[in-house]
């Protein structure tokens, strides 16, 4: 069978299929807007929080005007006690709780370093960040004031005060993504996984497709073609339609929602070669193993979760067990989700992505390879 | 033809469960595989020692002391000490350090001439949660090292006690606490939200695996000829106390085997799980019934409650998403069931509280009336061509 047969042949395999079909071109266009749907906002703001004011002064409902004027805060609820506080943030669903402490102008004046309680709702990480964020940095805000006004009134000139009021002082600065958005944060990460689990999905409902159509239907074409033939047919022929998805994805997608792509045309390319040749062939591997074709969707959904949680963008790897770490290296998106955040967000060299490239050529050889001697089986078999 | 006693196809469903390796692995030792994997990730609970690069341009007692604090962090871990801003940045770049902290030369002859010199710290923001764990380490050690040379200064200045000395350096304190996760341990944060978008993804994963071996057996139509609704009911009820079962293991695991604190009622949350799975398999077979095949029905499952985890609002809040993610989070049951958990588990919060979701939940009454009315559909057909022949 000349290669040319063959390539008829699969191309009519895969374009009349319909579940590769709507997994395929359906599921990386879905995903490519519901993905960053939740997260459309960015950032979150306005969280609300109830405030136990219980000094009452001038001072403190300045600080509460201040606390307000934060774009993280929104003092949405008032309360008399500690105990309505508390009362009202389960009730109506708050973020937070802000105290100012009785007697905090008097304390403040005396010199008596008051406290200011800030609590947060922190079984949501986002939301008690954010909080914090808010209420912490309007107090610190007030105690450089009060710093200021102090040095002023022992003496030092105004200007001079504003400058020295801190010892040292630390300017941290957000690089990367310095607008802090959630698009930014999950989805470049995301998107290698959709592009690595569809691609696997759909080699894997052909691949099975076939082994559920040989019980059944006897000697077909991809029994009668050259090992090796097959799988470069069927793999160049993923590998294509990927890249066209994967240009949408980096190229459109990322425009649309602002994403900073900052890696070179060319870099990417080179990167995006064996990514895609690597889970090409650990996709048509897995479609050679599975006998039946929705099979191959089931393992990639149940992966999916374990993959993005274990793969270091989320959770620092030091902070993952060993173990774990170590076996899904061998899985293609795990080098690919580093080199593609390192090259496409962070604008790393090439040069500091090698390792991870040449772990996907690994990746590639060693699945060729499988994929191959499976091909080989199924033809000897058959 | 008399009708079978309910009981009998509901233990001839239990045998076509059992009857198949895919099934029976996906409803014993696979939920227990993923729980285990999704807590061992997090196990640590706390990201401690993240490494953090240094480029001190001052080399004096003062600089080094100044990092000492950064490296006393229990967040922080100074890696690296570079020679040039250069050799940093390509670091923070590969992504190999999670923050690049730069001290200015003459740090030290700036602070005893009183002229605050500044610190600048170059923060990976692209790892999010990574990211402010580092910042917020950083800002702390900052504060008591600024702190510390302040009040030694004022007291050298005359402050006659410690704790004035201390005012004049920190005139306001200030606490925070983090209600309901103590230990702001991340473990407890997300898994108790990834385990159950997971038992969501594997119920319906496994419902429509299930109609799947049906069909496969003899075909849905045979199966389906004589008694339609209580046929698809009998092959529910194993799915409803298997995933039942599920769901409780984790809620045991979570909330009396690992011990995390759990304030409120047991039987509401219990309750609201059999809901969930109820609502669960309506979706499943929904997507079933829709498409009559087993790969492109799990590829519309897939789509629907993969992405669960980023609807369901604990990583991102609910009140700052968009409409239309509003609108898709509500079809999703885990979305309405995670609230009540939350409410329970963290707040204690009273049953009214709970009631909207409970309600919402009950809503996905509709998906299951419109498979019944799909198999009916079914059924009917098979009988009018049975009369014909």
């Amino acid at each position: 069978m000349s290669l040319w047969e063959i390539c008829k042949n699969e191309l009519r395999a895969v374009f009349t299929n319909k579940a590769i079909l709507l997994t395929v071109f359906g599921g990386v266009l879905l995903y490519s807007f519901l993905y960053p749907l939740p997260y459309a906002k960015q950032i979150p703001r306005d969280q609300h929080v109830v405030v136990v004011n219980l000094d009452g002064s001038q001072l403190s409902r300045r600080l509460e005007r201040m606390v307000d004027a934060t774009p993280q805060v929104q003092l949405s609820a008032r309360a008399y006690s500690l105990e309505e506080a508390k009362h009202i943030f389960v009730e109506q669903k708050m973020a937070g709780i802000f105290v100012i402490p009785e007697n905090f102008y008097r304390d403040l004046l005396q010199g008596r370093r008051p406290t200011l309680s800030y609590a947060g709702d922190a079984s949501y990480f986002l939301v008690y960040s954010t909080v914090l964020e808010g209420l912490a940095g309007s107090g610190q805000t007030l105690a450089a004031e009060v710093k200021i006004l102090r040095m002023a009134m022992s003496g030092q000139a105004l200007a001079l005060a504003k400058e020295q009021y801190s010892a040292v002082k630390l300017n941290t600065l957000p690089v990367f993504n310095p607008t802090m958005g959630y698009v930014n944060y999950v989805i470049p990460a995301v998107f290698i996984l959709i592009l690595h689990q569809t691609l696997i999905m759909g080699a894997g409902i052909l691949g099975g497709g076939q082994n559920e159509e040989r019980l059944s239907e006897g000697r077909v074409y991809w029994l009668k073609a050259a090992p090796w033939k097959l799988l470069l047919v069927r793999t160049a022929l993923f590998v294509v339609i990927y890249w066209l998805l994967c240009m949408y994805y980096f190229g459109f997608s990322f425009a649309f929602y602002n994403i900073p792509h900052l890696a070179d045309f060319s870099d990417l390319n080179i990167l995006i070669l064996p990514f895609l040749l690597s889970t090409a062939f650990l996709g048509i591997s897995l479609g050679l193993l599975l006998p039946r074709r929705e099979l191959a969707t089931l393992l990639v959904l149940l992966s999916s979760m374990p993959l993005i949680f274990a793969s270091g963008f989320i959770w620092p790897d030091s902070a993952i067990p060993a173990q774990i770490t170590a076996v899904i290296q061998f899985i293609p998106v795990i080098p690919a989700i580093k080199a593609f955040i390192a090259l496409n967000q962070m604008g790393a060299d090439f040069s500091s992505i090698l390792p991870f490239w040449q772990q996907l050529w690994l990746c590639a050889a060693i699945y060729g390879c499988i994929a191959w001697l499976l091909f080989r089986r199924q033809v000897i078999s058959g | 033809m008399t009708a079978p006693s309910f009981v009998s196809m509901v233990n001839r469903e239990w045998r076509v469960l059992l009857d198949d390796p895919w099934l029976v692995s996906l409803v014993s030792w696979v939920p227990l595989l993923l729980y285990f994997l999704m807590w061992a990730i997090f196990s640590q609970g706390i990201a401690r020692d993240l490494p953090v690069g240094v480029v001190d341009l001052d080399k004096s007692p003062t600089s080094r002391a100044l990092v000492r604090h950064y490296d006393a962090s229990p967040a922080l871990e100074i890696t690296q000490n570079y020679l040039n801003v250069r050799q940093g940045a390509d670091e923070l770049r590969s992504g190999k350090i999670y923050g690049l902290v730069i001290i200015p030369k003459d740090l030290e002859k700036e602070m005893i001439l009183g002229r605050p010199p500044q610190v600048s710290a170059f923060v990976n923001n692209q790892f999010l949660l990574i990211g402010k764990n580092v910042n917020f380490a950083l800002l702390q050690a900052q504060g008591t090292f600024t702190a510390k040379v302040e009040t030694v200064k004022n007291l050298a200045a005359g402050a006659k006690v410690l704790d004035m000395a201390l005012s004049s350096a920190l005139p306001i304190s200030t606490q925070a606490t983090p209600l309901f996760n103590l230990n702001k341990n991340y473990a407890q944060f997300l898994v108790s939200a990834i385990l159950p978008a997971i038992w969501q993804i594997l119920m319906v994963a496994i419902t429509v695996l299930s109609l799947a071996a049906e069909k496969r057996r003899k075909g849905l139509r045979e199966w389906l000829e004589d008694f339609p609704v209580r046929g698809v009911l009998a092959k529910f009820t194993p799915l409803i106390l298997l995933f039942w079962l599920h769901g409780l293991l984790f809620l045991w695991i979570m909330y009396i085997f690992l011990g995390w604190p759990m304030h409120g009622s047991w039987t509401l949350l219990i309750f609201a799980q059999l809901l969930t799975v109820c609502a669960s398999i309506g979706a499943g077979s929904l997507f079933f019934f829709l498409t009559q095949d087993a790969a492109r029905g799990l590829s519309l499952a897939a789509a629907y409650a993969a992405p669960g985890l980023a609807f369901m609002g604990v990583t991102f809040p609910v009140t700052d998403m968009t409409l239309p993610a509003r609108i898709w989070r509500n079809m999703l049951p885990i979305s309405h069931y995670i609230e009540i958990q939350f409410g329970q588990v963290n707040y204690g919060a009273p049953l009214h509280t709970a009631l909207p979701q409970l309600q919402c939940l009950l809503l996905f009454v509709i998906p299951l009336l419109l498979v019944f009315y799909k198999v009916r559909q079914l059924g009917s057909v098979q009988n009018r061509q049975g009369s014909n022949q």
